[in-house]
């Protein structure tokens, strides 16, 4: 019986341990002798029934009770918390501004992460969507547009999807507002709005009828464009606006939704477009301009969706074996929308996620370290608390108390950041995908906020509250303020020391491999002379501008008023500029001499029109023969010019001047008359294509771009020069007016940025742990005045002294720097793909790295140990 | 006496759990296990305190000056050392009427609305 009560005393002392320390030491002793009374009655009067009665009264009132006493603990140890932070302001604002600065920079890249990575398409049924591409690899064509008959082939044949729904993007001008106005328009499916699960914020989607050929036109306008253009003015749904010479009506408004793969300005069905519905056009199976989209299924698998598709991929060669050629290897590559949206920005966000969060160590580390710092001069005030009976419990408890306070308002701090960098970020993030615009500070950004922060307090916190024990035990002896730094907390202030500069010498190894990989980048020769050269594009008014010779005599007047225009050096016309990024034009062709093997295919090139000044435009150099002249006519014979690459590529020693081959299957030959420099088409980091010109005369042009070489700054002239174009046709606009100084500039944005943001996350982290190793010496020295002035006073020279602080610091930032060369041979591994020619083990930026860092904990040593060797022998000894 | 009125009527309602330990000290000065006790006694089992819940209640008396620990034990206890015997103050008392007070009123108003027997004069 007296063993059975003693066990109960034990569960009951057990549960008594879910109140708060202070409760249990008040009423702890006094509770348990009533619950034993309780107990010994309830087994007398009403047996084991009575006792498991009390137990579960017992266990409930406790576990009702403890919330609040714990509740109203905290409120007690936050309001002396407050108290002590406005007693130590220096301290408190250096905590709080490391602590909002690291846990800024996380809520930051977690909004982004989150937004990007982590949440779902926000389309209604986007986890079911998939992108469709069409593959020919020993063709050398990947990722390949559909034609109009594939769009249909693989809609009526294929059994795993819900809807097969076309889009492309074409340049329309835009005529009802009071300029002529050039719209980027998606031309889509019907039910393209329907398959993605977009609803309309105003009006209706576009229905079957509306794509009926001959239909009358109408017009889905984009959230942004309506917002832009129409102030948000609903009205607007209904209105009627010229395009291509036709009435187009707006029937809807879309949600700000990501559009994908453009941001449009306007959607029409694509029975509106008159490329899309020339009947030709229809029926050539070759004509791939069209990206398709489907959603799977509600059931069926990205792979079960692949291999269905992947079925129909093998009818179609079966039944068209001139168009897929066994030897092209043709395939079907089907892959989720998600995936496709995101794999860009990917490895780029985690790296920066991983960057955030090693800044954040950093700063706790430091703050830990503060606080440490702190309690050598709180040492007194916890001994006095402890010998009046606060336990070590209560003592652990306000610390972290303390240090949640901190964390909190350090969170609330890195809010602000991240709201005041919000802009830029997504700025930032849309160079990586279209999902950027989704990043918000919401709900699921703050609760990870507050997270972190509460990580942040036990981080920063758990160090100095563990030594305060050692405090608690030995605060009060004699000269304890002075000379009770226990030898472990010591070790722990060294240790933090270490973990700092090891992190900082990892993320700035990171940050310099980033910046050496963008330095590569641009020294890359891009192959043409960016400087002084405007550019803008021309899209031309389809139904005015339909045949050749209108889009020739239009360009060739603008380019001979140009030309004319003083501080104009040379000017040009072409199908693309290099390093924008545009869709590339790629066709199939026959060298004369080599005939074609059945079922082997042709060489492919990308083509391009230029008019004849363009490479003395771009300063691409001609290598053999000769370029373009206004003497090549549409009734001359046809010539090309290719790359060097093209050259070497397809005519190997030879020299393919005065060769000749044809894109038509022999009908008619081009011959070749020069060989140019290669450019850079597709990004300095890629590589060069196969590339063949044709001039302007000998092929239609619809949409070009305006280069014009300038005796000065390009963008001075730009207003003249568009002046010249509305002279000739007041509605016809320019667009994306830019120096091709800015698109290069452009090209690299994404690495630039990344390699900034990481470098200003590396810098931070230096700043922190120089400072950290700064106040650690200046402590250690302050602690060892009484032996430095000993030192002296037995002969020790001042130099000596620095000397001596000098090397144990640098010793602790070597050992840091060893441990961190380790964590970046193991880590940078991970940033191997947003390399450019920069190994993850580039020596000369570890060595760089090492250098900084080493000078960094060299000049953070010096203060303090100058200051130390400034000691005064006497003063320092009658002190003590 | 108005202002303290006020001040006890300040603290109410209080918990039921509350009061009843109130109640119970409002007859003699008691320890903790006698206060399970005499709310036990007092309400025919109804209402059976756990140590947790009367603990939590004596805190809060105590820390807003409604009962006090008595330093003195009474005489006739020569009991464990470990208990503790709590008074109700003035101002327990005073809070302790205001509740009674506040009740009584609800009470009247439910016979009034024949919601109760009437008080037997008996």
């Amino acid at each position: 019986m007296a063993a059975a009560d003693s066990r109960a005393a034990r569960i009951y002392r057990a549960l008594l341990r879910l109140l708060p320390f202070d409760f249990r030491s008040d009423f702890g002793p006094e509770m348990e002798t009533v619950f034993q009374e309780q107990h010994k009655e309830a087994g007398r009067r009403n047996g084991t029934t009575g006792v498991l009665r009390l137990w579960w009264e017992t266990i409930v009132g406790i576990f009702r009770t403890a919330p609040g006493e714990h509740l109203a603990m905290f409120h007690q140890d936050a309001g002396f918390a407050l108290r002590m932070m406005r007693k130590s302001p220096g301290f408190t604002l250096a905590a709080i501004l490391t602590l909002g600065l690291g846990i800024g920079a996380n809520s930051a890249i977690f909004s982004v992460v989150h937004a990007v990575l982590l949440k779902p398409l926000p389309y209604e049924h986007g986890q079911r969507l998939v992108t469709l591409q069409q593959q020919a690899p020993r063709a050398g064509l990947l990722n390949q547009p559909f034609s109009v008959t594939e769009i249909n082939d693989y809609r009526a044949q294929s059994h795993s999807l819900d809807g097969l729904v076309e889009y492309h993007n074409m340049n329309f001008i835009l005529l009802g507002r009071s300029e002529p106005e050039r719209v980027e328009t998606g031309v889509v499916s019907w039910n393209y709005f329907d398959v993605f699960g977009v609803k309309p914020l105003f009006g209706r989607t576009f229905r079957p009828e509306d794509e009926q050929p001959g239909a009358p036109a109408v017009l889905m306008l984009s959230y942004e464009y309506w917002i832009r253009s129409f102030g948000g003015d609903p009205t607007v749904v209904n209105k009627a606006f010229t395009m291509n010479d036709k009435p187009h009506k707006v029937v809807g408004i879309l949600p700000p939704v990501p559009q994908y793969p453009d941001e449009n300005d306007v959607y029409m069905p694509t029975t509106a477009c008159p490329f899309r519905s020339r009947p030709a056009f229809i029926a050539n199976r070759q004509a791939r301009m069209m990206q398709a989209f489907a959603r799977r299924k509600p059931g069926i698998s990205v792979n079960q969706a692949r291999a269905d598709l992947n079925g129909v991929a093998a009818n179609l060669q079966k039944a068209y074996p001139n168009d897929y050629p066994p030897s092209v290897d043709y395939s079907l590559a089907t892959s989720s929308l998600e995936e496709e949206l995101t794999h860009n920005a990917r490895p780029t966000m985690l790296v920066l996620l991983g960057a955030a969060g090693f800044v954040l160590l950093i700063a706790c580390a430091n703050v830990a370290n503060l606080n440490l710092s702190r309690m050598v001069r709180r040492e007194r005030e916890l001994a006095v608390r402890a010998a009046l009976g606060a336990g070590r419990v209560r003592m652990f408890r306000q610390l972290l108390t303390e240090s949640s306070l901190l964390a909190l308002i350090g969170g609330g701090l890195g809010l602000l950041f991240s709201w005041g960098t919000l802009s830029l970020l997504v700025a930032f993030a849309a160079r990586f995908t279209p999902r950027a615009r989704e990043i918000h500070l919401d709900a699921t950004v703050l609760l990870f906020t507050l997270g972190v922060a509460l990580l942040t307090s036990m981080l920063s916190g758990t160090a100095p509250a563990l030594a305060a024990r050692e405090t608690v035990v030995g605060g009060l002896k004699e000269g304890g303020v002075q000379s009770t730094i226990g030898r472990g907390r010591h070790r722990m202030r060294s240790l933090l020391i270490v973990a700092q500069v090891a992190v900082s010498f990892l993320l700035l190894i990171g940050a310099g491999l980033m910046l050496r990989s963008f330095a590569k980048l641009q020294h890359v020769n891009p192959g043409f002379q960016p400087e002084n050269v405007l550019t803008m594009q021309i899209g031309l008014d389809f139904t005015k501008y339909g045949s050749n010779e209108k889009q020739l005599a239009f360009f060739e007047t603008l380019l001979d008023r140009i030309q004319a225009q003083s501080g104009v050096k040379s000017a040009a016309v072409s199908m693309m500029i290099p390093l924008s990024g545009n869709m590339r034009m790629t066709n199939d062709f026959q060298i004369e001499g080599q005939s074609p093997t059945p079922g082997q295919a042709l060489p492919v090139a990308d083509f391009r029109v230029v008019s004849p000044r363009y490479f003395e435009t771009l300063h691409v150099p001609v290598l053999d023969g000769r370029v373009f002249t206004r003497a090549d006519r549409p009734n001359t014979p046809a010539v090309a010019v290719v790359n060097r690459t093209a050259a070497h590529h397809f005519w190997g020693a030879q020299n393919p001047v005065g060769k000749r081959f044809t894109v038509d299957g022999g009908k008619s030959w081009v011959q070749i008359t020069g060989i140019v420099g290669d450019i850079k088409q597709y990004g300095l980091d890629k590589d060069v294509p196969d590339e063949i010109y044709v001039p302007l005369a000998q092929s239609p042009l619809l949409d070009g771009i305006l280069v014009v070489k300038t005796a000065a700054e390009p963008m001075s002239i730009a207003r003249s020069i568009i002046e010249l174009l509305y002279a000739i046709d007041p509605n016809q606009p320019a667009a994306r007016v830019q120096s091709l100084e800015q698109v290069r500039a452009e090209s690299v944005a994404a690495p630039r940025l990344t390699a900034n943001l990481l470098g200003l996350f590396a810098l931070l982290a230096l700043a922190i742990a120089a400072t950290g190793i700064s106040g650690v010496m200046a402590l250690a020295v302050g602690q060892r005045r009484h032996e430095i002035g000993v030192r002296m006073a037995i002969g020790a020279r001042p130099g000596e002294i620095l000397q001596m602080i000098l090397q144990q610091g640098l010793a602790l930032a070597f050992v840091g720097v060893v441990l961190g060369l380790f964590g970046a041979l193991w880590l940078t591994r991970l940033l191997q793909q947003l390399l450019f020619e920069v190994a993850p083990t580039d020596p000369l930026t570890y060595l760089g790295v090492a250098v900084v860092l080493g000078l960094a904990a060299l000049v953070a040593c010096y203060v303090p140990a100058r200051r130390a060797s400034r000691v005064d022998p006497i003063i320092a000894l009658r002190v003590d | 006496m108005g202002a303290a009125q006020d001040k006890a009527e300040s603290f109410g309602p209080l918990t039921p759990a509350m009061f009843h330990v109130l109640l119970a000290l409002a007859g003699d000065d008691l320890h903790g296990y006698a206060i399970l006790k005499e709310v036990e006694l007092r309400t025919g089992g109804k209402v059976r305190l756990s140590t947790g819940t009367l603990y939590g209640i004596i805190k809060r008396l105590l820390n807003d000056g409604l009962v006090v620990e008595l330093r003195s034990r009474p005489a006739e206890s020569n009991d464990d050392e470990r208990r503790r015997y709590y008074r109700l103050t003035p101002q327990g008392r005073q809070v302790a009427t205001a509740e009674a007070e506040r009740m009584d009123e609800i009470l009247s108003i439910a016979r009034s609305r024949n919601l109760l027997k009437k008080i037997r004069t008996a």
